[in-house]
């Protein structure tokens, strides 16, 4: 039988216990569970996936191209994709791919989309009359600094009516261009391939990426295939990563930067999880090493800063940011969770009122 | 009452300690220190030419309470930390004094549970400190209203904060006597949770310099049940400067402080009595 100062001490151990648990429920439910939550994982776009592979090959439509070099040579057999086949040629020139459909069906996307005004919708409803719907037709849309291309379905589209007082005229087997009347110059000109790619850009931009498409001129994108994962993609030079030093900044370190990559890639996934991984290469190993522990110090800096600050959104947008090292250069990543998008957009659809964009018919 | 009888007991003994008039005088000295140094013409300036030219001088004259907010600030930073560190210093060898031999069974032969004299030691000693803490507070402010002619009682409030923080470092203290009879360890478990203190309060920013994951869950759920004191400090600043406190914050902070010093007191009372004299 137990004697009493055991039974006293038990009962103390278990008071001390019990109020250290209160204390540290009374710490966590004070601050509402944010540290925690921090160890949720994101997952990085790091390589194709198995949808990506699969989203390759329905996309590789057109044949392969004639050998290059001599009829000795055996012919390529691998099929190209006629929106990759259409980008300027080079390694490092500035392009970024937006997968417009499975964005437009992402979380990001629905949560954009609910916050889109009036002008927004009229324009939607505008291009719908005239046989493009933006939120259904356009498959992808690429950005580069020589124009635009946008693959998607447009076979109801009316380009007459879509480019008015432009002159369509055939351009090589299955093309059309639109140029505007008036003197040639530095003008839009639109190109449309099989109704199923829209090139925009300068008239000798445009011709140059149609020869590129239907084979009569090589292609060399400065994306390859197996480099088309995520929902965002592209390469930018290392000059893009000048944009990092604040405007006044130094222009030495602009410049270094500049210097240390020769070229940036770029994936983001936003299906749920907004993740976005930044590949950066360049020729200087030692320079690029600099580099990633520079930035590295320098999110950790601003991580702290923001929570001491008391900035809670750039706490946030930075809680999954870090550099990875390995291969060739390092990689930065960023990632915001699905819940902290919601968050932001919090209130926003309310705002917008019901249904701001129209519902595809 | 038995426990407010120790108390008392305790506070009639500290009267003639030495270490006692070393607080009482170096609080005193602080504020002599301060009363003939402390250069406040710019804010005398401020006065008279309120006074002069009447109520309002244009933007670049702030009221005598904005511009002293910087002296409030430290003053209360000063409270707050100078004071919970001498406090430690001050209070490590009153517990194993307690504790030492002769002494303590005279106590323990005294009609009172071994909690109450525990927690007796324990509320004597928070309202000696207490005492200090208001002491230098109260003294401050008259010191800046004899000055100045503005009354803030801020300095008092940083006081009844640094006396708060003190709670939980001082029950570590005990019970670290009561493991081991000596003030160096005392005093040394006193240091360590006031600056676990510091780094708990600071966990948030902290933790975000871990990678998440392992190392992260690791440090918060460390720091969890531990007192936070770095917003009682800044509670205790920002009451000083008269700006707003987010008062859910501090009482959470007070809260945690409190149920850290229970906890502490009750492994202390578990450990006494078991202990053999």
């Amino acid at each position: 039988m137990a004697r009493p100062s055991d039974r006293r001490t038990a009962l103390w151990l278990l008071a001390g216990v019990l109020l250290l648990v209160a204390t540290a429920l009374l710490t966590i439910l004070s601050e509402g569970g944010r540290p925690a939550r921090g160890g949720a994982a994101v997952e990085f776009p790091r390589h194709l996936r198995a949808a990506e592979y699969q989203r390759i090959e329905r996309r590789a439509v057109l044949p392969p191209l004639p050998p290059r070099s001599g009829p000795d040579e055996p012919p390529p057999t691998r099929r190209r994709d006629p929106l990759l086949a259409a980008l300027p040629p080079g390694p490092s020139r500035a392009v970024v791919v937006l997968e417009a459909n499975a964005l437009r069906h992402s979380r990001l996307g629905e949560l954009f989309l609910g916050c889109l005004g009036d002008a927004d919708a009229r324009m939607i409803e505008d291009l719908r009359r005239l046989g493009v719907d933006p939120l259904k037709d356009v498959d992808r849309v690429a950005v580069t600094p020589e124009g635009l291309a946008v693959s998607g379905f447009f076979g109801q589209a009316r380009w007459g009516e879509l480019f008015p007082g432009a002159e369509p005229a055939p351009y090589g087997g299955e093309s059309t261009l639109y140029r505007p009347q008036g003197p040639a110059g530095e003008q839009l000109v639109a190109g449309v391939w099989r109704d199923q790619l829209l090139l925009l850009g300068t008239g000798r931009e445009v011709q140059a990426a149609l020869d590129r498409v239907e084979g009569r001129t090589a292609a060399a994108p400065p994306l390859r295939e197996d480099q088309t994962y995520g929902e965002v993609y592209g390469v930018l030079p290392g000059e893009a990563l000048r944009a990092l030093v604040p405007p006044g900044g130094s222009g030495d370190l602009a410049r270094r930067l500049g210097q240390a990559a020769s070229r940036v890639e770029l994936h983001a996934d936003a299906m749920s999880d907004v993740a976005v991984t930044a590949r950066v290469s360049g020729q200087d190993a030692a320079a690029l090493e600099d580099l990633a522990r520079t930035l590295g110090a320098a999110l950790a800096v601003a991580r702290v800063e923001a929570r001491a600050g008391g900035d809670e959104r750039l706490v946030e947008l930075l809680e999954h940011a870090r550099v990875a090292r390995g291969g060739e250069g390092f990689s930065l990543e960023l990632a915001l969770p699905a819940e902290t998008l919601e968050r932001w957009f919090a209130g926003c659809r309310e705002r917008a009122g019901p249904r701001r964009y129209p519902a595809a018919p | 009452m038995s426990a407010l009888l120790v108390a008392a007991d305790l506070l009639r003994e500290a009267r003639s300690r030495r270490w006692t008039l070393a607080l009482a005088g170096s609080v005193t000295l602080v504020l002599a220190a301060l009363a003939v140094g402390l250069r406040l013409e710019v804010v005398d300036g401020a006065l008279a030419a309120t006074r002069l030219f009447g109520g309002s001088l244009g933007s670049d004259i702030r009221s005598v309470d904005v511009a002293l907010r910087p002296v409030f600030a430290a003053t209360s930073w000063l409270v707050f930390y100078g004071g919970s560190l001498f406090g430690i210093a001050a209070v490590s060898d009153l517990a194993p004094s307690m504790l030492a031999p002769g002494r303590v069974e005279h106590l323990l032969s005294l009609p009172v549970r071994r909690w109450q004299l525990l927690l007796g030691t324990f509320l004597g000693v928070e309202a000696l400190v207490l005492g200090g803490a208001l002491y230098g507070g109260g003294g401050m402010a008259l010191l800046l209203l004899a000055k100045t002619g503005v009354w803030n009682p801020g300095p008092l409030l940083a006081a009844a904060m640094a006396a708060v923080a003190f709670a939980p470092v001082y029950a570590v203290m005990l019970g670290a006597a009561l493991l081991v009879r000596s003030a160096a360890l005392s005093a040394a478990a006193g240091f360590l949770l006031f600056l676990a203190g510091v780094v708990a309060g600071e966990r948030g920013a902290i933790a975000s310099a871990f990678e998440p994951g392992a190392a992260r869950a690791v440090f918060l759920a460390a720091t969890a049940p531990l007192p936070r004191l770095t917003p009682l400090a800044v509670a205790a600043s920002d009451l000083a400067q008269a700006r707003p406190v987010a008062a859910a914050q501090v009482l959470g902070a007070v809260r945690g402080a409190l149920l850290f010093a229970g906890a502490a007191l009750s492994l202390a009372a578990a450990r006494f009595e078991r202990k053999d004299f």
